[in-house]
């Protein structure tokens, strides 16, 4: 997108102090992941808060790769709304990204073997040309290090604190030797000089003030799941590999044997769900996490564990579709597939976070709803929270409770008296494991009885249909409830879910500081609908937005079953496999609150 | 607790097979095995397909699960790595585990989860009413399959061996005392067991009846030569043409998906969860 037009000009010589979004880009797999994370650890430890977005090729090697690291001074928030520096390691990574630089912003280029001349040498922003490549090779012996030339550049130019830079260098480096610490530190050196030899008449407008680190961490989603998971008691995780739910695999493979759990790479998604199944069936809290493409295998299966009512699950980390789609790219098209798929119903829930601390949290209490009420619950996330990072807070673990509902595991019941299916109040009949005396039973897909004889007599099918989907309205109360942000009173409303969360809180806190006060409801169960928050949120409003990453307005479709035709709802939608930036929220807002009233965006 | 017996593995759930149906013969030797050796019901989880020879595990006493079309044996891992204390016993017809499951199959073998594996062999789909199977004759007319089946036969067994099984039996369901023998072997054997057992379709299989097997099968424990570590040996076995070798053709010892992913001995499924709290504070440390 251009943002030459979206965004007014800014006065070059006003310095924007702790607000800054930079932007590597280069070639896969030539190193600037490892620098991206460093500048995302050296904010961080300045106090700023952090924001990182991986738009990735899916290839190991080669293809042109970027990594948006945010700063600024508020938490929670995503992307900006334009990038403010872009380091740039080939003339692709111009061409490609360019037209995304704010006014005034600056590109740091490696014109070791390139020159960037005609259109794309805009002269709203400031050049650094700075052969690293060249320096890398001539200076310090080894190319790879441009990345950290880079570093020793862009901290000069932005003011990042020289100390932090070094120690966390050392601290990335370690593991592979001295001689490769020492070499990142020189190569640290060597941009610093360059800055101080060539660009010293060139301010980038841009400064940082360090404040206290204070006690926060810095996390991706994928590992916030995964931890939200082991602290719930999860200690069975079977899944294949698929971008971009991986980084979860890969961490329980890695924390669960120590908690005497364990990991199985399964041969195929139809196995790495039969397998949660399993060992849940077995007693064991189990997940598995997968993307589109494996979740459409795992349909079956989950029919099953809502037919068997056995608690499981299923993470899915949505990325753009249908089929192979871009499987590194974000995408909300999913929400239909997790609430609709499968033959015959079964009852299922699906919950959502929308920033880091709400992927552990959300996951944790997912587990608790799955013994609770023993069906299928879905952590729904995508790929711009996943596999972003943010600053966040110490999660708090004292608040992770657990509920294993009315299992029984150990003691015995009463072989003939006990039945695993019995019709109760609230549907949830207690739930025996194998090895509990008494409780023997078949536990079958076909439709069974109170004690799981199958058969099919229809007043039981009809009772069995609704014991299970009866599930779904007794445990109202229990569900993650929407989070009201913004100004609560706002004839102008928006609702939206997950990783847009960020944006639309930013969009929300602008158009409100500009005079156009705005509400938000970020939905955080997405099934069962919401029907009565969406109903009470959506009462009064004079304009309701809804902002999602789909082509079809899959939530708006779900919010007008609710509340009906209703001419002032719009939708906001993006299917480029992008994420929302703010001001792709506040433009759309903005037109209709100007067509009322006159408003200034922020 | 009393010497356990056949009947204690019995349920009140009248079968569903057809009278002369080979799988009869299947339940009874698997229950009498069980209650040889001492398995309590209880202790047993059985995890079985879909078809015909799916509906097995309404019909043993212990915690059954008869899930979704060739999915019994990634069921039957999981139930055993999260209590490896179980007796995991997963069974289905050649269509469950060599059509719609093959691919779980070869896994599972390499895998070497300490499980057995009962497939019920009849060379043909009997609850769709018969059509070819991926063990039926090539040429074998069926619904689907009018001017005879155009494909190969799958060798179920000889592909266990070749994917690193380490215990390689087969049966025939008309058969009982041998079969109750091998069955026996194969729960006991530390390590996945496949036992695969003829068990004749006596309504849509007109061709492999129980008069054809007795003709061809060739118990070859039998042989004074034989040798069931030999994995050349059992090959032959299990490729000659014209003969379906009986007997435990292959076994080896070989270390199981439970030693191998360091499985502690006290089961995952009865670890107290709520056990760990202080553990994961420390954790959170890597992320400062």
């Amino acid at each position: 997108m251009d943002r030459r037009s979206a965004v007014p000009d800014r006065e070059v010589a006003q310095l924007i102090v702790n607000s800054i979004e930079v932007m590597f880009g280069g070639q896969a797999g030539d190193g600037s992941l490892t620098t991206g994370d460093l500048i995302a650890g050296v904010f961080k430890r300045m106090g700023l808060e952090v924001y990182t977005y991986k738009d990735f090729p899916s290839r190991i090697r080669g293809g042109h790769t970027n990594y948006v690291i945010r700063a600024g001074e508020r938490r929670d928030y995503g992307m900006a709304d334009a990038v403010d520096g872009l380091v740039a390691f080939d003339l692709e990574a111009v061409q490609a990204h360019i037209d995304e630089l704010r006014p005034g912003g600056f590109v740091i280029f490696d014109n070791t073997s390139e020159v960037v001349d005609g259109a794309l040498r805009r002269s709203d922003v400031t050049w650094y040309e700075i052969p690293l490549a060249k320096i890398a090779k001539e200076d310090l012996g080894l190319e790879l290090v441009r990345n950290t030339i880079s570093l020793g550049v862009l901290g000069a130019l932005v003011g990042m604190d020289p100390a932090i830079m070094r120690e966390d260098v050392t601290a990335v480096y370690k593991r592979k030797g001295e001689k490769v610490v020492d070499l990142n530190v020189r190569a640290i050196e060597a941009g610093e000089r360059f800055v101080a030899e060539h660009f010293r008449a060139m301010p980038s407008g841009y400064a940082l003030q360090a404040k206290a680190d204070g006690d926060r961490l810095i996390m991706m989603g994928n590992d916030a799941i995964a931890f939200g998971a082991l602290v719930a008691g999860c200690r069975f995780m079977a899944g294949y590999p698929i971008t971009p739910a991986t980084d979860i695999l890969e961490w329980m493979s890695k924390q669960l044997p120590a908690f005497g759990g364990v990991v199985v790479q399964a041969e195929d998604e139809l196995a790495a769900i039969t397998m949660t199944l399993g060992a849940a069936f077995a007693g064991t809290r189990a997940m598995t996490a997968t993307s589109g493409p494996g979740q459409a295998l795992m349909t079956e299966a989950i029919g099953l564990a809502g037919v068997l009512e056995i608690p499981v699950v299923v993470v899915e980390c949505a990325r753009t579709g249908p089929s192979t789609g871009m499987p590194t790219k974000t995408e909300q098209s999913n929400l239909n597939h997790l609430i609709y798929s499968g033959h015959g119903e079964i009852p299922r829930v699906i919950v959502a976070p929308g920033t880091i601390t709400e992927s552990f949290e959300l996951t944790a209490t997912a587990f608790n709803l799955a013994e609770q009420y023993q069906l299928p619950v879905f952590v729904l996330t995508e790929q711009a929270l996943c596999q972003s990072k943010a600053t966040v807070k110490p999660f708090d673990l004292d608040a992770v409770r657990i509920d294993r509902g009315s299992l029984i595991a150990d003691g015995e019941v009463v072989f003939g008296e006990y039945q695993r299916f019995a019709f109760t109040d609230n549907g949830v009949s207690p739930r025996v494991v194998p090895g509990v005396p008494g409780g023997m039973h078949l536990a079958a897909g076909s439709e069974h009885n109170e004690a799981g004889v199958i058969t099919e007599n229809a007043r039981n099918r009809a009772r069995m249909m609704e014991k299970r989907m009866g599930k779904l309205e007794a445990m109202r109360d229990d569900l993650p409830r929407a989070v009201l942000h913004g100004v609560a009173d706002a004839d102008i409303a928006i609702v939206g879910y997950g990783a847009n969360t960020g944006p639309i809180r930013e969009a929300v806190d602008r158009l409100s500081e500009a005079g156009v006060p705005v509400r938000f409801l970020q939905l955080r169960t997405l099934w069962p609908f919401p029907d009565d928050d969406i109903r009470a949120f959506v009462g009064g409003a004079h304009h309701v937005f809804v902002v999602e990453n789909n082509y079809t307005g899959q939530l708006e479709r779900l919010i007008r079953a609710v509340v009906g035709p209703l001419d002032a709802l719009h939708g906001v939608r993006k299917y480029d496999g992008r994420p929302f930036r703010p001001i792709e929220i506040m433009e759309p807002v903005a037109r209709v609150a100007q067509a009322g009233e006159r408003m200034e965006i922020s | 607790m009393a010497m356990l017996t056949a009947k204690d593995f019995a349920t009140a759930t009248p079968s569903w097979w057809c009278p002369g149906c080979g799988d009869y013969g299947v339940l009874s030797a698997l229950k009498s095995a069980l209650a040889e050796l001492g398995r309590e019901p209880k202790d047993v989880a059985f995890i079985s397909g879909i078809g015909c020879s799916g509906k097995i595990s309404g019909y043993i006493h212990s915690y059954a699960f008869h899930g979704v079309h060739g999915r019994a044996l990634p069921v039957a891992t999981a139930v055993k790595l999260a209590n490896r204390d179980l007796t995991v016993i997963a069974a289905g017809g050649d269509g469950d585990g060599y059509a719609i499951g093959a691919g779980h199959f070869v896994h599972a073998v390499r895998r070497n989860p300490d499980i057995t594996y009962i497939v019920m062999d009849n060379q043909t789909y009997g609850l769709t009413k018969g059509q070819a199977s991926p063990t039926s004759a090539t040429g074998y007319v069926a619904s689907v399959s009018p001017d005879g089946n155009p494909d190969t036969p799958i060798n179920g067994l000889a592909l266990a061996l070749a994917a690193g099984a380490t215990f390689v039996a087969r049966g025939f369901s008309a058969q009982p005392k041998q079969l109750v023998a091998m069955i026996k072997a194969a729960v006991e054997h530390r390590g996945f067991s496949i036992v695969e057992v003829m068990s004749p379709c006596v309504t849509y299989n007109k061709i492999n009846t129980y008069a054809w097997f007795k003709e061809k099968v060739d118990d070859v424990t039998a042989r004074a030569d034989y040798a069931p570590a030999d994995r050349l040996a059992a090959f032959d076995a299990l490729t000659r043409e014209g003969e379906i070798a009986l007997g435990v053709i292959y076994r080896e010892e070989r270390p199981t998906l439970e030693d191998r992913t360091g499985l502690p001995a006290l089961p995952i499924a009865k670890l107290d969860i709520t056990a760990d709290r202080d553990r994961y504070a420390p954790m959170m440390a890597a992320y400062r």
